[in-house]
């Protein structure tokens, strides 16, 4: 990354938080979520207004349920953005992650002990072969990512022609579809992925590292952070975490296709970035990825339930996304030091 | 030593040799295995294929010299191509129909730019959004594949004047407008505001007024490319291909533009489409065939980014602050 | 100099019985080039219609008659242009395609038919006079599943609209025909629709979410995911099922056939546009090359698959043979295809061969019956041309009268 100023012309000088400390942009930067889950929560007040059915408990729990995929997701793609780049083989390992599940369990709960280690190292292997790429070879994240999504999409076809002709485990549809204390499994897993997600990307060592990398390369290096090291494990853990999302869909579906996950790589952009992340690198707390996450699962829905032609959906949908990113931006400009 | 605003050495031709190498490579490759590749049936075609995504990269390539990034293009170009399909057999005619899509896209092009540069919005997200916008839009207008597209406009492109394919004239014409563009100021400051945004704005470039122009002749060009589209295949289609997205942004760095901005051109981005274009057809004349071509893609893909920096590298290219 | 004489005599007609000798009958050692153009991949319906071909290009006495070749051209249509530019280039004799648009690719095609090559679609169809479309879209898919759906619901209830991926024919046409039927009675009322994009997961999404907005839904019209948006039914409302329409997945025919679901209130019917299409249209193709079959016209119609729950018959073997149409749960997956095998048409091929692409041993290329010729649809499988009046009305199920 070069020395780019901002837009809003904030100067890029290096903001490692001093070793012990806690970050002093905490409070600023917890404003874009709350932003978010308060746009979250009026959308679904509004519809709940306008449209009678909507907005109730089941549904509620139903979106809360079928945006784990996203949230997964784009804890991934939110680490890679941090660091200043981007992944673009998320759809495509998703992909790759579920039918490993599939071909591999063949509907046996036992097998499942190997299938998803198998699973999710292949995915997490994307992810290094990326983030190799990025490091070494100093390719632009954007083409290392797409041009293995590409070369790995035809590896996955030639040995499988494209869809698992195998059943899921049943254990795994089952944990998908459980409920524990009333509370479907998916949910108490996103509450618990996400307090993993934050704590170690906004209060471990390697976290605040990977800001710092992102916020400012040239300094970091300098100062002695691995930065080849934290780079290959960012994209690795964006693979790992597209492989977990991808496993989550096989269960959730019962099957596996390789082209399952491609409709999510847009939106986890998305998720990012109206969670206030920017994408040069640098900023943005996981809730607030979390919140983007939920906002947009929340926004198909209530458009959906809008019934209108999908031409207008789409319309909808990406003004919102304007929308949302002009509140965010309003926000950073005051907040800029 | 850096030099700033100065006269430019075609310094993005330079970044685009590589992949002019790389180009030339192929296509004799592709040649040995295919005679008809020279014949200008062959030379035509091949033209043809390329010149939608060529025109596209062309217009992405402004954008991210400026240092920004662009996802609206293959909306853009969606709606531009449902707006002649239903409008060039009507009152306005071929003429009216193009008038009416550059305007769309220069519209398009100036709110992307409006965000990015008056509200200060990152592009890459403001881009997805006007994609998803521009998906919706081509849909309202024309709801499944069809519509109407002149005769003149499809045979106009498609053909050739004495043998010579009328796309590749449009190409050359390209070429020209940029290459003349490059030399005047609004060309030198998109590569300044791209390279160093600060030391542009400090050596009195007006950054934001650079990166809105950057914006809307995008617009304009990919607006283009959807009317060229048209000619190419006859119809209107609203569906937007993720797959044509892709390859713009391919075809800009395979070219030698950098995605971080500041080094690289347009020339680069019609040699990248043409790679694209011609890598196609060298692995289908080598026998290449099912899944094995997605591998081949991603691979060439990589192998050529990376021989490219090695050969700006080996070129003295990567000097900072070349303006 | 009389050697010269002797030596160029001798070559010429050494030339010409070389000349002789590869003008001998066809079928002796020549094969004929034939590609297979894949646009879409990476899910079931494409990797079984694909398989199905290449385990049938690898049957005798195909297999010795060509040297089949697929290529996959992903989903730009200029990338599907150039991919067929370059087959008709080597020397194609026919090539089989799902493409992309119905009217993006007509040029390419005129230029194989001015070259003699023989173009044949698949399920999805174009406009281009001199192409041949394989395709069940002329056989009203959309009103024949909705007239069901009213005969079953008795005129009234609250149905929701699974809608396929937007901006294609196939969801124009099969839309209309189906909310025009809707309309007609006005005991139904269309309470939500969602675009599932033909994908289970997606369908099993957007049902679970409009089941808890509307809880008292009685049908869900699908063109493709039905199994995903039952699957979303059984898991939120287990009790009281629904009236459904929708594709051939394996469980879902189990589904519907299940006396223990029926007593729940499941009333399924399972159609839609079947993997085996494409196969068949391989047989034409090579029929037609072959010169064993001479076709009238260029629109030919792939039987619409129709099982009702009383129709549900499970196969014993691995092929559909004796009229059954289902597999048991364990043999297949669920969202296995069941409309990739054709026991009348294709009874070459087996699961293993639409599943693998290897041709079922022992298994020989049997005649096809007489074919049946397609409406002409504007705009779908021609360009100037009408449709018949009574394109959007059901013709293979009778309509219930309106309820006063």
């Amino acid at each position: 990354m070069t020395e780019q100023a901002e837009p809003t012309g904030r100067p890029a000088t290096p903001q490692m938080p001093p070793a012990g400390s806690r970050p002093r942009l905490l409070s600023s930067e917890l404003a874009p979520a709350a932003l978010v889950f308060a746009a979250t929560a009026a959308l679904i007040l509004g519809l709940k207004l306008m449209i009678p059915g909507f907005g109730s408990l089941q549904q509620l729990t139903a979106i809360m349920v079928t945006a784990i995929f996203l949230v997964v997701a784009s804890f991934g793609q939110g680490l890679v953005i941090l660091t200043g780049g981007i992944d673009l083989s998320i759809g495509t390992v998703m992909g790759i992650g579920g039918m490993i599940v599939a071909n591999l369990t063949r509907g046996s709960d036992a097998a499942l002990l190997y299938a998803l280690p198998i699973a999710l190292l292949c995915c997490a292997g994307v992810g290094v072969i990326n983030g190799l790429g990025v490091a070494l070879a100093r390719l632009p994240p954007f083409i290392m990512t797409l041009s293995s999504a590409t070369a790995f999409f035809g590896v996955a076809l030639g040995m499988t022609a494209g869809s698992s002709q195998q059943s899921v485990a049943p254990a795994l549809q089952r944990f998908v579809a459980g409920h524990w204390a009333g509370v479907p499994l998916p949910i108490l897993f996103i509450v618990v992925f996400a307090l993993a997600a934050a704590l170690f990307q906004n209060r471990s060592a390697a976290g605040r590292q990977i800001y710092a990398m992102g916020s400012n390369p040239r300094a970091a290096a300098i100062v002695g952070l691995p930065v080849a090291a934290l780079t290959v494990t960012v994209y690795g853990l964006s693979g790992l975490c597209s492989g977990v999302s991808g496993i989550l869909l096989a269960g959730y579906s019962s099957s596996a296709t390789l082209d399952m996950g491609a409709a999510l790589l847009m939106p986890t952009i998305a998720a990012v970035v109206i969670g206030g992340a920017r994408v040069t690198g640098g900023a943005g707390l996981y809730v607030g990825t979390l919140a983007g996450a939920l906002f947009l699962s929340a926004l198909s829905t209530a458009i959906t339930a809008l019934s209108f032609s999908q031409g207008l959906r789409s319309v909808i949908q990406g003004a919102v996304i304007i929308v949302a990113l002009l509140l965010q931006s309003r926000r950073a400009d005051r907040t800029a030091s | 030593m850096s030099e700033r605003a100065g006269p430019l050495r075609a310094l993005s031709a330079n970044s685009a040799l590589p992949a002019l190498v790389l180009l030339v490579l192929m296509f004799a490759i592709y040649a040995s295995r295919d005679p008809s590749a020279l014949t200008s049936f062959g030379l035509g075609n091949l033209v043809n294929n390329a010149l939608v995504l060529a025109v596209a990269a062309a217009g992405l390539t402004l954008v991210v010299l400026s240092g920004e990034l662009d996802l609206s293009g293959s909306g853009v170009v969606a709606i531009a191509n449902v707006v002649v399909a239903t409008t060039s057999t009507g009152p306005i005619g071929s003429l009216g129909a193009l008038a009416a899509a550059l305007l769309v896209g220069a519209l398009v092009g100036a709110v992307n730019g409006c965000l990015v540069t008056v509200f200060g919005l990152q592009s890459l997200a403001v881009t997805i959004g006007s994609l998803i916008v521009c998906q919706g839009v081509a849909l309202m207008i024309l709801g499944a594949p069809g519509g109407e597209v002149a005769d003149a406009i499809a045979s106009g492109v498609t053909g050739d004047v004495h043998g010579f394919p009328i796309a590749a004239i449009i190409l050359i014409g390209l070429a020209a407008a940029w290459l003349a563009l490059k030399n005047t100021r609004q060309g030198i400051a998109l590569y300044a505001v791209g390279d160093d945004a600060t030391a542009a704005r400090l050596s009195g470039l007006d950054v934001r007024r650079t990166r809105f122009f950057a914006f809307t002749a995008a617009g304009v060009l990919y607006a283009l490319a959807g009317y060229l589209f048209s000619a190419e295949i006859a119809s209107g289609d609203p569906r937007v291909s993720d797959a044509f997205l892709l390859n713009m942004f391919a075809s800009v760095a395979i070219g030698g533009t950098s995605l971080m901005g500041g080094r690289g051109g347009v020339i680069g981005a019609l040699i990248g489409a043409g790679i694209l274009t011609v890598m196609q057809k060298m692995l289908f004349a080598l026998g290449v065939a099912e899944f094995y071509t997605n591998i081949f893609n991603g691979v060439i893909m990589v192998a050529a980014i990376f021989f490219g920096q090695i050969g700006a590298l080996l070129l003295g290219l990567n000097r900072p602050r070349a303006a | 100099m009389a050697n010269a004489r002797h030596l160029r005599a001798a070559s010429a007609v050494a030339a010409m019985v070389g000349m002789l000798v590869a003008a001998a009958p066809a079928g002796a050692q020549e094969r004929q080039k034939v590609f297979l153009d894949m646009s879409y991949s990476g899910n079931s319906w494409q990797a079984s219609a694909a398989n199905g071909i290449k385990a049938l290009a690898a049957t005798p006495p195909y297999d010795k008659q060509v040297e089949f070749k697929t290529v996959i051209s992903g989903t730009d249509v200029q990338h599907q242009i150039s991919d067929l530019q370059s087959m008709i280039a080597s020397g194609a004799a026919a090539i089989i395609l799902y493409p992309l648009s119905p009217t993006a690719l007509n040029r390419v095609i005129k230029q194989a038919c001015a070259k003699k090559v023989l173009v044949f679609a698949y399920d999805s169809t174009v406009t281009e006079p001199c192409a041949y479309n394989v395709s069940n879209i002329t056989a009203r898919y959309g009103a024949n599943t909705a007239q069901w759906m009213v005969n079953q619901m008795g005129g009234k209830g609250e149905v929701v609209i699974n809608h396929g991926v937007a901006g294609t024919t196939v969801t124009t046409v099969y839309d209309k025909q189906a909310l025009g039927v809707f309309k007609r009675y006005p005991g139904i009322k269309i309470v939500g629709d969602f675009y599932g994009n033909w994908n289970d997961a997606t369908s099993q999404e957007e049902v679970a979410k409009i089941l808890a907005a509307h809880p008292n839904i009685d049908g869900i019209w699908n063109v493709d995911g039905s199994y995903g948006a039952l699957q979303a039914v059984m898991n939120g409302r287990p009790n009281r099922l629904v009236t459904i329409a929708g594709q051939s997945n394996n469980g879902y025919r189990l589904m519907i056939a299940d006396p223990a679901l029926q007593a729940k209130g499941l009333k399924g019917v399972s159609s839609s546009a079947g993997p085996a299409v494409g196969p068949y249209a391989f047989k034409l193709m090579m029929e037609v090359l072959t010169g064993k079959k001479k076709l009238e016209k260029h629109n030919i119609e792939y039987p619409l698959p129709w099982v009702e729950p009383k129709d549900v018959k499970i196969c014993s073997g691995d092929t559909f043979s004796g009229g059954c149409n289902t597999f048991p749960a364990g043999k297949v997956a669920p969202l296995f295809l069941d409309t990739a095998l054709n026991g009348d048409l294709i009874p070459e091929l087996s699961i293993n061969a639409v599943q693998t692409g290897e041709p079922t041993p022992g298994a020989s290329i049997k005649p096809l019956p007489p074919v049946t010729y397609a409406d002409d649809l504007p705009g779908v499988n021609c360009s100037q041309c009408t449709a018949p009046a009574d394109w959007l009305e059901p013709n293979r199920v009778e309509p219930m009268p309106v309820p006063k």
